[in-house]
Protein backbone atom coordinates (compact mmCIF):
# COMPACT_ATOMS: atom_id res chain seq x y z
CA UNK A 1 0.00 0.00 0.00
CA UNK A 2 3.07 2.19 0.72
CA UNK A 3 4.31 1.31 -2.74
CA UNK A 4 0.49 2.31 -4.05
CA UNK A 5 0.66 5.77 -2.46
CA UNK A 6 4.17 6.33 -3.64
CA UNK A 7 3.00 5.65 -7.33
CA UNK A 8 -0.56 7.93 -6.39
CA UNK A 9 2.36 10.94 -5.49
CA UNK A 10 4.74 10.28 -8.43
CA UNK A 11 1.69 10.80 -10.45
CA UNK A 12 0.51 13.71 -9.11
CA UNK A 13 3.33 15.45 -9.34
CA UNK A 14 4.10 14.22 -13.04
CA UNK A 15 0.77 15.57 -13.97
CA UNK A 16 1.24 18.80 -12.35
CA UNK A 17 4.50 19.47 -14.26
CA UNK A 18 2.91 21.13 -17.32
CA UNK A 19 1.01 23.77 -15.02
CA UNK A 20 4.32 24.60 -13.16
CA UNK A 21 6.68 25.27 -15.43
CA UNK A 22 6.28 26.46 -19.23
CA UNK A 23 9.88 25.41 -19.93
CA UNK A 24 9.91 23.06 -22.79
CA UNK A 25 13.19 21.87 -22.18
CA UNK A 26 11.71 20.09 -18.88
CA UNK A 27 8.79 18.92 -20.76
CA UNK A 28 10.91 17.50 -23.14
CA UNK A 29 12.97 15.79 -21.67
CA UNK A 30 10.07 14.28 -19.16
CA UNK A 31 7.91 13.08 -22.27
CA UNK A 32 11.17 11.06 -23.65
CA UNK A 33 11.84 9.21 -20.11
CA UNK A 34 7.71 8.84 -20.24
CA UNK A 35 7.91 7.40 -23.83
CA UNK A 36 10.97 5.85 -22.96
CA UNK A 37 9.62 3.74 -19.74
CA UNK A 38 6.23 2.72 -22.07
CA UNK A 39 8.80 1.31 -24.85
CA UNK A 40 10.49 -0.65 -22.40
CA UNK A 41 7.70 -1.43 -19.72
CA UNK A 42 5.61 -2.69 -22.98
CA UNK A 43 8.55 -4.80 -23.64
CA UNK A 44 8.90 -6.31 -20.14
CA UNK A 45 5.25 -7.16 -20.08
CA UNK A 46 6.33 -10.11 -22.10
CA UNK A 47 9.95 -10.70 -21.75
CA UNK A 48 10.31 -10.00 -18.01
CA UNK A 49 7.59 -11.25 -16.42
CA UNK A 50 6.73 -14.70 -19.29
CA UNK A 51 10.43 -15.15 -20.68
CA UNK A 52 9.12 -14.86 -24.16
CA UNK A 53 11.88 -12.47 -26.07
CA UNK A 54 11.17 -10.15 -28.53
CA UNK A 55 13.95 -9.08 -31.03
CA UNK A 56 11.24 -7.07 -33.36
CA UNK A 57 9.57 -4.77 -31.11
CA UNK A 58 10.33 -2.15 -33.42
CA UNK A 59 7.14 -3.94 -35.75
CA UNK A 60 4.59 -2.80 -33.32
CA UNK A 61 6.03 0.02 -32.41
CA UNK A 62 6.54 1.23 -36.13
CA UNK A 63 2.70 -0.09 -37.02
CA UNK A 64 1.53 1.71 -33.87
CA UNK A 65 3.67 4.98 -35.39
CA UNK A 66 2.51 4.22 -38.96
CA UNK A 67 -0.71 4.05 -39.05
CA UNK A 68 -1.58 6.80 -36.22
CA UNK A 69 0.07 9.38 -38.37
CA UNK A 70 -1.00 8.78 -41.27
CA UNK A 71 -4.30 8.94 -40.48
CA UNK A 72 -3.72 11.98 -38.05
CA UNK A 73 -2.18 14.05 -40.95
CA UNK A 74 -5.11 13.13 -42.79
CA UNK A 75 -7.36 14.34 -40.31
CA UNK A 76 -8.37 12.04 -38.15
CA UNK A 77 -9.27 13.09 -34.47
CA UNK A 78 -5.77 12.07 -32.50
CA UNK A 79 -7.58 9.35 -30.41
CA UNK A 80 -9.02 7.57 -33.42
CA UNK A 81 -5.54 7.63 -34.59
CA UNK A 82 -4.03 6.37 -32.13
CA UNK A 83 -6.49 3.38 -31.50
CA UNK A 84 -6.29 2.19 -35.00
CA UNK A 85 -2.19 2.28 -34.58
CA UNK A 86 -2.90 0.14 -31.26
CA UNK A 87 -5.10 -2.18 -33.20
CA UNK A 88 -3.00 -2.55 -35.84
CA UNK A 89 -0.42 -3.35 -33.70
CA UNK A 90 -2.01 -6.03 -31.56
CA UNK A 91 -3.37 -7.77 -35.05
CA UNK A 92 0.34 -7.76 -35.74
CA UNK A 93 1.03 -9.15 -32.92
CA UNK A 94 -1.49 -11.95 -32.60
CA UNK A 95 -0.73 -13.08 -36.32
CA UNK A 96 3.14 -13.38 -35.34
CA UNK A 97 2.47 -15.21 -32.03
CA UNK A 98 -0.13 -17.63 -32.81
CA UNK A 99 2.04 -19.95 -34.62
CA UNK A 100 5.60 -19.00 -33.04
CA UNK A 101 4.52 -19.13 -29.72
CA UNK A 102 3.40 -22.71 -30.15
CA UNK A 103 6.87 -23.67 -30.67
CA UNK A 104 9.46 -23.85 -28.28
CA UNK A 105 13.09 -22.28 -29.22
CA UNK A 106 13.84 -19.39 -30.70
CA UNK A 107 11.16 -19.31 -33.70
CA UNK A 108 9.30 -16.74 -31.61
CA UNK A 109 12.31 -14.32 -31.20
CA UNK A 110 13.48 -14.86 -35.13
CA UNK A 111 10.05 -14.59 -36.08
CA UNK A 112 9.71 -11.01 -34.76
CA UNK A 113 13.20 -10.08 -35.36
CA UNK A 114 12.12 -10.91 -39.04
CA UNK A 115 8.52 -9.41 -38.93
CA UNK A 116 10.52 -5.88 -37.70
CA UNK A 117 13.13 -6.19 -40.68
CA UNK A 118 10.44 -6.93 -43.20
CA UNK A 119 8.44 -4.04 -42.38
CA UNK A 120 11.41 -1.95 -42.12
CA UNK A 121 13.03 -2.35 -45.40
CA UNK A 122 8.71 -2.82 -46.81
CA UNK A 123 8.14 1.02 -45.54
CA UNK A 124 11.56 2.30 -46.45
CA UNK A 125 10.19 1.25 -50.29
CA UNK A 126 6.76 2.42 -50.24
CA UNK A 127 6.99 5.53 -47.74
CA UNK A 128 10.62 6.85 -48.72
CA UNK A 129 9.18 10.63 -48.45
CA UNK A 130 10.29 12.51 -44.71
CA UNK A 131 6.45 12.61 -43.24
CA UNK A 132 6.23 16.27 -42.06
CA UNK A 133 3.69 18.03 -40.18
CA UNK A 134 1.94 20.94 -42.15
CA UNK A 135 2.33 24.49 -41.50
CA UNK A 136 -1.14 25.06 -39.64
CA UNK A 137 -0.63 21.88 -38.10
CA UNK A 138 2.66 23.20 -36.66
CA UNK A 139 0.96 26.69 -35.69
CA UNK A 140 -1.28 24.41 -33.38
CA UNK A 141 1.39 22.37 -31.97
CA UNK A 142 1.33 22.21 -28.34
CA UNK A 143 3.24 19.99 -25.94
CA UNK A 144 1.68 19.80 -23.17
CA UNK A 145 -1.61 16.78 -24.55
CA UNK A 146 2.00 15.19 -25.92
CA UNK A 147 3.37 14.94 -22.36
CA UNK A 148 0.19 13.73 -20.67
CA UNK A 149 -0.49 10.80 -23.70
CA UNK A 150 3.60 9.97 -22.56
CA UNK A 151 2.08 9.95 -19.15
CA UNK A 152 -1.15 7.74 -19.69
CA UNK A 153 1.54 5.30 -21.30
CA UNK A 154 3.43 4.92 -18.65
CA UNK A 155 1.11 4.98 -16.60
CA UNK A 156 -1.25 2.69 -18.24
CA UNK A 157 1.69 -0.01 -18.50
CA UNK A 158 3.19 0.31 -15.49
CA UNK A 159 0.38 -0.34 -14.40
CA UNK A 160 -0.45 -3.61 -16.59
CA UNK A 161 3.02 -4.64 -15.04
CA UNK A 162 1.81 -4.11 -11.29
CA UNK A 163 -1.16 -6.03 -12.29
CA UNK A 164 0.88 -9.03 -13.68
CA UNK A 165 3.20 -8.94 -10.93
CA UNK A 166 0.35 -9.48 -8.13
CA UNK A 167 -1.95 -11.44 -9.66
CA UNK A 168 -2.77 -15.56 -10.69
CA UNK A 169 -2.06 -14.62 -14.67
CA UNK A 170 1.40 -13.03 -13.95
CA UNK A 171 2.05 -15.92 -11.23
CA UNK A 172 1.30 -18.30 -14.33
CA UNK A 173 3.51 -16.22 -16.58
CA UNK A 174 6.53 -16.39 -14.09
CA UNK A 175 6.19 -20.07 -14.18
CA UNK A 176 5.89 -20.35 -18.18
CA UNK A 177 9.62 -18.46 -17.32
CA UNK A 178 10.69 -20.59 -15.61
CA UNK A 179 10.04 -23.95 -17.11
CA UNK A 180 7.17 -24.00 -19.32
CA UNK A 181 6.68 -27.80 -19.06
CA UNK A 182 6.40 -28.07 -15.53
CA UNK A 183 3.93 -24.63 -15.84
CA UNK A 184 2.38 -27.45 -18.48
CA UNK A 185 1.68 -29.88 -15.60
CA UNK A 186 0.52 -27.75 -13.16
CA UNK A 187 -2.61 -26.80 -15.29
CA UNK A 188 -1.32 -23.31 -17.04
CA UNK A 189 -2.54 -23.03 -20.31
CA UNK A 190 0.92 -22.00 -21.31
CA UNK A 191 -0.25 -21.27 -25.24
CA UNK A 192 -3.16 -18.82 -24.13
CA UNK A 193 -0.89 -17.17 -21.60
CA UNK A 194 1.74 -16.31 -24.08
CA UNK A 195 -0.70 -14.84 -26.52
CA UNK A 196 -2.53 -12.38 -23.87
CA UNK A 197 0.52 -11.38 -22.50
CA UNK A 198 1.89 -10.99 -26.48
CA UNK A 199 -0.89 -8.65 -26.99
CA UNK A 200 -0.44 -6.47 -23.80
CA UNK A 201 2.84 -6.14 -25.18
CA UNK A 202 1.87 -5.59 -28.69
CA UNK A 203 -0.90 -2.83 -27.89
CA UNK A 204 1.18 -0.75 -25.72
CA UNK A 205 3.84 -0.48 -28.11
CA UNK A 206 2.03 0.29 -30.56
CA UNK A 207 -0.06 2.78 -28.18
CA UNK A 208 4.06 4.37 -28.02
CA UNK A 209 4.19 4.42 -31.77
CA UNK A 210 1.26 6.90 -31.90
CA UNK A 211 2.50 9.00 -28.93
CA UNK A 212 5.93 8.89 -31.04
CA UNK A 213 4.00 10.18 -34.42
CA UNK A 214 2.34 12.67 -32.38
CA UNK A 215 4.76 14.59 -30.80
CA UNK A 216 7.75 14.31 -33.93
CA UNK A 217 7.71 17.32 -36.46
CA UNK A 218 9.35 15.11 -38.94
CA UNK A 219 10.46 11.85 -39.12
CA UNK A 220 11.04 8.70 -41.63
CA UNK A 221 8.72 6.29 -41.13
CA UNK A 222 10.84 3.62 -41.71
CA UNK A 223 12.67 5.21 -38.95
CA UNK A 224 9.59 4.05 -36.38
CA UNK A 225 10.71 0.56 -37.23
CA UNK A 226 14.61 0.90 -36.62
CA UNK A 227 16.05 -2.02 -34.52
CA UNK A 228 16.63 1.10 -32.19
CA UNK A 229 13.54 0.88 -31.02
CA UNK A 230 14.12 -2.91 -30.05
CA UNK A 231 17.21 -2.63 -28.14
CA UNK A 232 16.43 0.52 -26.45
CA UNK A 233 13.70 -0.94 -25.14
CA UNK A 234 15.55 -4.26 -24.05
CA UNK A 235 18.60 -2.35 -22.24
CA UNK A 236 16.15 0.22 -20.73
CA UNK A 237 14.91 -3.13 -19.11
CA UNK A 238 17.63 -4.79 -18.46
CA UNK A 239 19.49 -1.81 -16.97
CA UNK A 240 16.56 -0.85 -14.79
CA UNK A 241 15.74 -4.78 -13.54
CA UNK A 242 13.86 -7.38 -15.88
CA UNK A 243 10.83 -8.48 -14.97
CA UNK A 244 10.44 -6.02 -12.03
CA UNK A 245 7.66 -3.33 -12.10
CA UNK A 246 9.56 -0.41 -11.61
CA UNK A 247 12.62 -1.41 -13.49
CA UNK A 248 11.91 0.35 -17.13
CA UNK A 249 10.82 3.16 -15.24
CA UNK A 250 14.02 3.76 -13.19
CA UNK A 251 16.04 2.32 -16.56
CA UNK A 252 14.33 4.80 -18.78
CA UNK A 253 15.28 8.13 -16.42
CA UNK A 254 18.61 6.58 -15.89
CA UNK A 255 18.90 6.01 -19.84
CA UNK A 256 17.48 9.54 -21.20
CA UNK A 257 19.60 11.13 -18.52
CA UNK A 258 22.75 9.34 -19.57
CA UNK A 259 22.10 9.76 -23.41
CA UNK A 260 21.24 13.80 -23.51
CA UNK A 261 23.59 14.38 -20.79
CA UNK A 262 26.56 12.81 -23.15
CA UNK A 263 24.35 14.09 -26.77
CA UNK A 264 24.62 10.60 -28.15
CA UNK A 265 22.86 11.67 -31.09
CA UNK A 266 24.97 9.35 -33.49
CA UNK A 267 23.04 5.73 -33.09
CA UNK A 268 26.60 4.00 -33.35
CA UNK A 269 28.45 5.54 -30.46
CA UNK A 270 24.74 5.38 -28.86
CA UNK A 271 24.83 1.82 -29.34
CA UNK A 272 28.77 1.08 -28.19
CA UNK A 273 27.90 3.52 -24.99
CA UNK A 274 25.21 1.82 -24.15
CA UNK A 275 26.21 -1.30 -24.71
CA UNK A 276 29.25 -1.79 -22.36
CA UNK A 277 27.16 0.06 -19.39
CA UNK A 278 24.71 -2.59 -19.83
CA UNK A 279 27.10 -5.73 -19.86
CA UNK A 280 28.39 -3.56 -16.79
CA UNK A 281 25.34 -3.04 -14.89
CA UNK A 282 24.35 -6.75 -15.99
CA UNK A 283 27.19 -8.12 -14.71
CA UNK A 284 27.32 -6.70 -11.55
CA UNK A 285 23.61 -6.30 -10.57
CA UNK A 286 21.44 -8.95 -13.07
CA UNK A 287 18.54 -7.77 -11.89
CA UNK A 288 19.52 -4.04 -12.75
CA UNK A 289 19.30 -0.93 -10.76
CA UNK A 290 16.09 -2.29 -8.54
CA UNK A 291 18.64 -5.14 -7.52
CA UNK A 292 21.67 -2.70 -6.93
CA UNK A 293 18.93 0.12 -4.86
CA UNK A 294 17.48 -2.61 -2.90
CA UNK A 295 21.39 -3.98 -2.05
CA UNK A 296 22.17 -0.40 -1.25
CA UNK A 297 18.94 -0.50 1.10
CA UNK A 298 19.71 -3.45 3.01
CA UNK A 299 22.90 -2.50 3.48
CA UNK A 300 21.80 0.83 5.08
CA UNK A 301 19.08 -1.13 7.24
CA UNK A 302 19.50 -4.28 9.23
CA UNK A 303 19.94 -7.65 7.53
CA UNK A 304 17.45 -9.60 6.33
CA UNK A 305 17.61 -13.35 8.54
CA UNK A 306 17.80 -16.26 6.44
CA UNK A 307 15.68 -19.11 6.56
CA UNK A 308 17.09 -22.06 8.79
CA UNK A 309 17.20 -25.67 7.85
CA UNK A 310 15.96 -27.40 11.21
CA UNK A 311 19.12 -29.95 12.47
CA UNK A 312 18.47 -33.17 11.46
CA UNK A 313 18.05 -35.02 14.60
CA UNK B 1 -9.56 -44.76 -13.75
CA UNK B 2 -6.54 -44.53 -16.09
CA UNK B 3 -6.68 -47.39 -19.24
CA UNK B 4 -3.84 -47.49 -21.32
CA UNK B 5 -4.05 -49.29 -24.49
CA UNK B 6 -1.77 -50.19 -27.23
CA UNK B 7 0.57 -47.24 -26.10
CA UNK B 8 3.83 -46.79 -29.02
CA UNK B 9 6.36 -44.19 -28.54
CA UNK B 10 9.99 -44.29 -30.50
CA UNK B 11 13.04 -41.85 -30.65
CA UNK B 12 14.16 -42.10 -34.59
CA UNK B 13 14.62 -45.77 -34.15
CA UNK B 14 14.93 -46.43 -30.31
CA UNK B 15 11.05 -48.34 -29.53
CA UNK B 16 10.75 -46.70 -25.66
CA UNK B 17 7.09 -47.89 -25.67
CA UNK B 18 5.92 -50.76 -27.83
CA UNK B 19 2.17 -51.87 -27.23
CA UNK B 20 2.03 -50.94 -23.73
CA UNK B 21 -1.47 -51.48 -22.61
CA UNK B 22 -2.49 -51.52 -18.80
CA UNK B 23 -4.99 -50.12 -16.26
CA UNK B 24 -5.19 -48.37 -12.79
CA UNK B 25 -8.03 -48.51 -10.45
CA UNK B 26 -9.13 -46.17 -8.75
CA UNK B 27 -7.40 -46.18 -4.95
CA UNK B 28 -4.77 -47.72 -5.45
CA UNK B 29 -0.64 -48.00 -5.84
CA UNK B 30 0.74 -49.01 -9.05
CA UNK B 31 4.38 -49.61 -9.46
CA UNK B 32 6.12 -49.03 -12.85
CA UNK B 33 9.35 -51.26 -12.48
CA UNK B 34 11.72 -52.24 -14.77
CA UNK B 35 15.77 -51.97 -15.86
CA UNK B 36 17.08 -48.28 -16.90
CA UNK B 37 16.24 -47.12 -19.81
CA UNK B 38 13.02 -49.45 -19.88
CA UNK B 39 10.37 -46.91 -20.99
CA UNK B 40 9.16 -45.95 -17.81
CA UNK B 41 9.80 -42.37 -17.87
CA UNK B 42 8.06 -42.26 -21.63
CA UNK B 43 5.15 -43.94 -20.09
CA UNK B 44 4.51 -40.97 -17.74
CA UNK B 45 5.34 -38.41 -19.96
CA UNK B 46 2.88 -40.07 -22.61
CA UNK B 47 0.21 -40.31 -19.15
CA UNK B 48 0.65 -36.51 -18.38
CA UNK B 49 1.24 -35.15 -21.98
CA UNK B 50 4.53 -34.12 -22.39
CA UNK B 51 5.07 -36.36 -25.22
CA UNK B 52 2.51 -37.09 -28.02
CA UNK B 53 2.11 -40.78 -28.35
CA UNK B 54 2.74 -42.15 -32.07
CA UNK B 55 0.03 -44.76 -31.69
CA UNK B 56 -2.43 -46.12 -28.98
CA UNK B 57 -5.18 -44.28 -26.61
CA UNK B 58 -5.25 -43.01 -23.28
CA UNK B 59 -8.50 -42.72 -21.44
CA UNK B 60 -9.12 -41.27 -17.63
CA UNK B 61 -12.93 -42.73 -16.57
CA UNK B 62 -13.92 -43.17 -20.18
CA UNK B 63 -12.91 -40.09 -21.62
CA UNK B 64 -10.03 -40.46 -24.44
CA UNK B 65 -7.30 -37.61 -22.76
CA UNK B 66 -5.01 -38.97 -26.06
CA UNK B 67 -4.94 -35.47 -27.27
CA UNK B 68 -5.09 -33.16 -24.80
CA UNK B 69 -2.28 -30.93 -24.00
CA UNK B 70 -0.76 -31.45 -20.66
CA UNK B 71 -2.64 -28.50 -19.08
CA UNK B 72 -5.76 -30.25 -19.85
CA UNK B 73 -4.81 -33.43 -18.10
CA UNK B 74 -3.91 -31.99 -15.36
CA UNK B 75 -7.36 -29.93 -14.87
CA UNK B 76 -8.59 -33.75 -15.10
CA UNK B 77 -6.35 -34.52 -12.41
CA UNK B 78 -3.36 -36.31 -13.13
CA UNK B 79 -0.05 -34.41 -11.82
CA UNK B 80 3.46 -35.54 -11.87
CA UNK B 81 6.64 -35.27 -10.52
CA UNK B 82 10.12 -35.67 -12.21
CA UNK B 83 12.42 -38.31 -11.83
CA UNK B 84 15.14 -35.17 -12.70
CA UNK B 85 14.23 -32.44 -10.31
CA UNK B 86 12.55 -29.15 -11.92
CA UNK B 87 11.56 -26.69 -10.04
CA UNK B 88 10.97 -22.98 -10.47
CA UNK B 89 14.00 -21.79 -9.14
CA UNK B 90 13.62 -18.20 -8.84
CA UNK B 91 9.82 -17.81 -7.54
CA UNK B 92 9.90 -18.74 -3.83
CA UNK B 93 9.04 -22.07 -2.16
CA UNK B 94 5.89 -21.46 -1.16
CA UNK B 95 5.09 -19.86 -4.81
CA UNK B 96 6.16 -23.07 -6.60
CA UNK B 97 3.32 -24.57 -4.68
CA UNK B 98 0.62 -21.32 -4.96
CA UNK B 99 1.02 -21.00 -8.71
CA UNK B 100 -0.33 -24.64 -8.62
CA UNK B 101 -2.99 -24.51 -6.61
CA UNK B 102 -3.95 -21.17 -8.88
CA UNK B 103 -4.37 -23.28 -11.39
CA UNK B 104 -4.98 -27.47 -11.51
CA UNK B 105 -8.33 -29.04 -11.12
CA UNK B 106 -9.67 -27.01 -8.76
CA UNK B 107 -7.88 -23.86 -8.78
CA UNK B 108 -8.40 -21.44 -5.81
CA UNK B 109 -10.50 -18.43 -4.94
CA UNK B 110 -7.63 -16.01 -4.42
CA UNK B 111 -3.78 -15.58 -4.20
CA UNK B 112 -3.99 -15.37 -1.25
CA UNK B 113 -6.10 -18.64 -0.45
CA UNK B 114 -3.37 -20.30 -2.73
CA UNK B 115 -0.59 -19.12 -0.50
CA UNK B 116 -2.47 -20.29 2.68
CA UNK B 117 -2.89 -23.60 1.22
CA UNK B 118 0.57 -23.86 0.05
CA UNK B 119 2.20 -23.22 3.26
CA UNK B 120 -0.03 -26.51 4.96
CA UNK B 121 0.95 -28.31 1.67
CA UNK B 122 4.86 -27.48 2.53
CA UNK B 123 4.18 -28.24 6.58
CA UNK B 124 3.02 -31.71 5.30
CA UNK B 125 6.36 -32.26 3.05
CA UNK B 126 9.05 -30.58 5.98
CA UNK B 127 9.44 -28.26 3.94
CA UNK B 128 7.36 -25.30 6.22
CA UNK B 129 10.89 -23.49 7.01
CA UNK B 130 11.54 -22.82 3.07
CA UNK B 131 8.61 -20.83 2.00
CA UNK B 132 10.57 -17.46 1.48
CA UNK B 133 13.75 -19.47 -0.09
CA UNK B 134 14.02 -19.41 -3.93
CA UNK B 135 13.31 -22.99 -4.75
CA UNK B 136 16.82 -23.14 -6.54
CA UNK B 137 18.32 -22.65 -3.72
CA UNK B 138 16.69 -26.33 -2.24
CA UNK B 139 19.20 -29.11 -1.89
CA UNK B 140 17.91 -32.10 -4.36
CA UNK B 141 16.21 -34.16 -1.61
CA UNK B 142 14.38 -31.06 -0.95
CA UNK B 143 13.15 -30.24 -3.93
CA UNK B 144 11.83 -33.82 -4.78
CA UNK B 145 9.42 -33.09 -1.61
CA UNK B 146 8.50 -29.76 -3.36
CA UNK B 147 7.67 -31.92 -6.10
CA UNK B 148 5.31 -33.83 -4.43
CA UNK B 149 3.84 -30.29 -2.79
CA UNK B 150 3.74 -29.19 -5.82
CA UNK B 151 1.57 -31.41 -7.74
CA UNK B 152 -0.68 -32.00 -4.29
CA UNK B 153 -1.79 -28.46 -4.82
CA UNK B 154 -3.65 -29.17 -8.07
CA UNK B 155 -5.79 -31.05 -5.94
CA UNK B 156 -4.90 -34.47 -8.57
CA UNK B 157 -7.11 -37.64 -8.86
CA UNK B 158 -3.86 -39.59 -10.29
CA UNK B 159 -0.37 -38.66 -8.58
CA UNK B 160 2.69 -40.02 -10.99
CA UNK B 161 6.07 -40.51 -9.19
CA UNK B 162 8.48 -41.05 -10.87
CA UNK B 163 11.92 -42.14 -8.40
CA UNK B 164 10.07 -40.06 -5.47
CA UNK B 165 12.71 -42.14 -3.15
CA UNK B 166 16.19 -41.64 -5.13
CA UNK B 167 19.15 -40.15 -3.54
CA UNK B 168 16.88 -39.71 -0.28
CA UNK B 169 18.67 -41.39 3.09
CA UNK B 170 16.72 -44.37 4.51
CA UNK B 171 15.10 -42.33 7.20
CA UNK B 172 13.80 -39.92 4.67
CA UNK B 173 12.78 -42.43 2.11
CA UNK B 174 10.68 -43.76 5.17
CA UNK B 175 8.78 -40.39 5.56
CA UNK B 176 8.27 -40.25 2.05
CA UNK B 177 6.30 -43.96 2.08
CA UNK B 178 4.60 -42.98 4.73
CA UNK B 179 3.26 -39.97 3.08
CA UNK B 180 2.58 -41.94 -0.02
CA UNK B 181 -0.02 -44.09 1.68
CA UNK B 182 -1.56 -41.24 3.43
CA UNK B 183 -2.16 -39.52 0.54
CA UNK B 184 -3.62 -42.50 -1.42
CA UNK B 185 -5.50 -42.84 2.19
CA UNK B 186 -7.19 -39.37 0.99
CA UNK B 187 -8.20 -40.47 -2.37
CA UNK B 188 -5.63 -40.11 -4.66
CA UNK B 189 -4.59 -43.04 -6.87
CA UNK B 190 -1.10 -43.27 -7.51
CA UNK B 191 1.71 -44.33 -9.87
CA UNK B 192 5.06 -44.96 -8.88
CA UNK B 193 8.32 -45.73 -10.84
CA UNK B 194 10.88 -47.03 -8.36
CA UNK B 195 14.15 -48.79 -8.63
CA UNK B 196 13.91 -49.43 -4.65
CA UNK B 197 12.31 -52.95 -4.56
CA UNK B 198 11.92 -53.23 -1.21
CA UNK B 199 10.08 -50.16 -1.50
CA UNK B 200 8.09 -51.12 -4.43
CA UNK B 201 7.14 -54.13 -2.13
CA UNK B 202 5.69 -52.44 0.73
CA UNK B 203 3.47 -49.89 -0.61
CA UNK B 204 2.48 -51.27 -3.93
CA UNK B 205 -0.67 -53.12 -4.15
CA UNK B 206 0.06 -53.85 -7.80
CA UNK B 207 3.11 -54.07 -10.20
CA UNK B 208 3.34 -53.49 -14.39
CA UNK B 209 7.09 -54.60 -14.94
CA UNK B 210 8.54 -52.87 -18.21
CA UNK B 211 11.66 -54.22 -20.36
CA UNK B 212 13.14 -52.51 -23.65
CA UNK B 213 9.53 -50.67 -23.74
CA UNK B 214 7.70 -53.62 -23.73
CA UNK B 215 5.32 -55.27 -20.69
CA UNK B 216 6.59 -58.18 -19.71
CA UNK B 217 4.93 -58.58 -16.53
CA UNK B 218 1.98 -57.60 -14.18
CA UNK B 219 0.25 -58.23 -11.25
CA UNK B 220 1.13 -58.48 -7.25
CA UNK B 221 4.53 -57.48 -6.35
CA UNK B 222 4.73 -60.59 -4.31
CA UNK B 223 3.91 -62.74 -7.57
CA UNK B 224 5.61 -60.52 -10.07
CA UNK B 225 9.45 -60.12 -8.59
CA UNK B 226 9.39 -64.17 -8.37
CA UNK B 227 8.44 -64.20 -12.15
CA UNK B 228 11.52 -66.13 -13.90
CA UNK B 229 11.91 -63.58 -16.53
CA UNK B 230 11.54 -60.10 -14.85
CA UNK B 231 14.21 -62.15 -12.29
CA UNK B 232 16.25 -62.55 -15.44
CA UNK B 233 15.81 -58.96 -16.63
CA UNK B 234 17.02 -57.77 -13.06
CA UNK B 235 19.75 -59.95 -12.68
CA UNK B 236 20.96 -58.96 -16.41
CA UNK B 237 21.07 -55.77 -14.85
CA UNK B 238 21.05 -55.53 -11.69
CA UNK B 239 20.35 -57.66 -9.25
CA UNK B 240 17.39 -56.48 -6.76
CA UNK B 241 17.61 -55.50 -3.81
N1 LIG C 1 13.27 -37.29 -25.37
C1 LIG C 1 13.92 -38.39 -25.80
N2 LIG C 1 14.60 -38.36 -26.97
C2 LIG C 1 15.25 -39.45 -27.41
N3 LIG C 1 15.27 -40.63 -26.78
C3 LIG C 1 14.61 -40.72 -25.61
C4 LIG C 1 13.91 -39.61 -25.06
N4 LIG C 1 13.34 -39.98 -23.89
C5 LIG C 1 13.69 -41.27 -23.72
N5 LIG C 1 14.45 -41.72 -24.74
C6 LIG C 1 14.95 -43.09 -24.91
O1 LIG C 1 13.87 -43.96 -24.70
C7 LIG C 1 14.25 -45.08 -23.94
C8 LIG C 1 13.40 -45.17 -22.69
O2 LIG C 1 13.75 -44.09 -21.83
P1 LIG C 1 13.02 -43.79 -20.46
O3 LIG C 1 13.59 -42.54 -19.94
O4 LIG C 1 11.56 -43.85 -20.66
O5 LIG C 1 13.49 -45.01 -19.56
P2 LIG C 1 13.32 -45.26 -18.01
O6 LIG C 1 12.71 -46.60 -17.88
O7 LIG C 1 12.64 -44.14 -17.36
O8 LIG C 1 14.84 -45.34 -17.55
P3 LIG C 1 15.53 -44.90 -16.16
O9 LIG C 1 15.30 -46.01 -15.19
O10 LIG C 1 16.97 -44.78 -16.51
O11 LIG C 1 14.93 -43.62 -15.76
C9 LIG C 1 15.73 -44.94 -23.67
O12 LIG C 1 16.42 -45.67 -24.67
C10 LIG C 1 15.97 -43.47 -23.84
O13 LIG C 1 17.29 -43.22 -24.28
MG1 LIG D 1 13.16 -42.75 -15.98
Amino acid sequence: MRGAAAAALALGLLAAVPVLTGRSAVLNWLFLVLLHAGIAQSWNLLAGFGGQVNLGHAAFFGLGAVVARILWLDGAAVPWALFAGVAAAGAAGLLIGAPSLRLRGAYFAIGTLALAEILRITFANAMPEVSALSAAQLGDYALAPRYYLALLLAAGTTTVAWGFSASRFGLGLAAIREDEDVAAAIGIPTFRQKLLALLASTVFAGLAGGVFAYYHLSFYPSFAFSPIWTFDALIITFLGGVGTVWGPVVGAAFFILVREALALRLAELHLLIFGVLFVLVVVAFPGGLMQAGAALGRRLGAPARPAQRPQQG
Amino acid sequence: MLAVAGLCKAFGGVRAVWDVSFAVAPGEILGLIGPNGSGKTTVFNLVAGALAADAGTITLDGRSITRLTPDRRNALGIARTYQHVRCLPHLSTTDNVAVAGLYGARPAASTGAARRAARALLERVGLGWAGGVPAGRLTVAERKRLEVARALATHPRLLLLDEPLAGLNPAEAAAALDLFARIRDEGTTLMIVEHNVGAVRSICGRVVVLNSGEKIAEGAPEAVLADARVMEVYLGERAPA
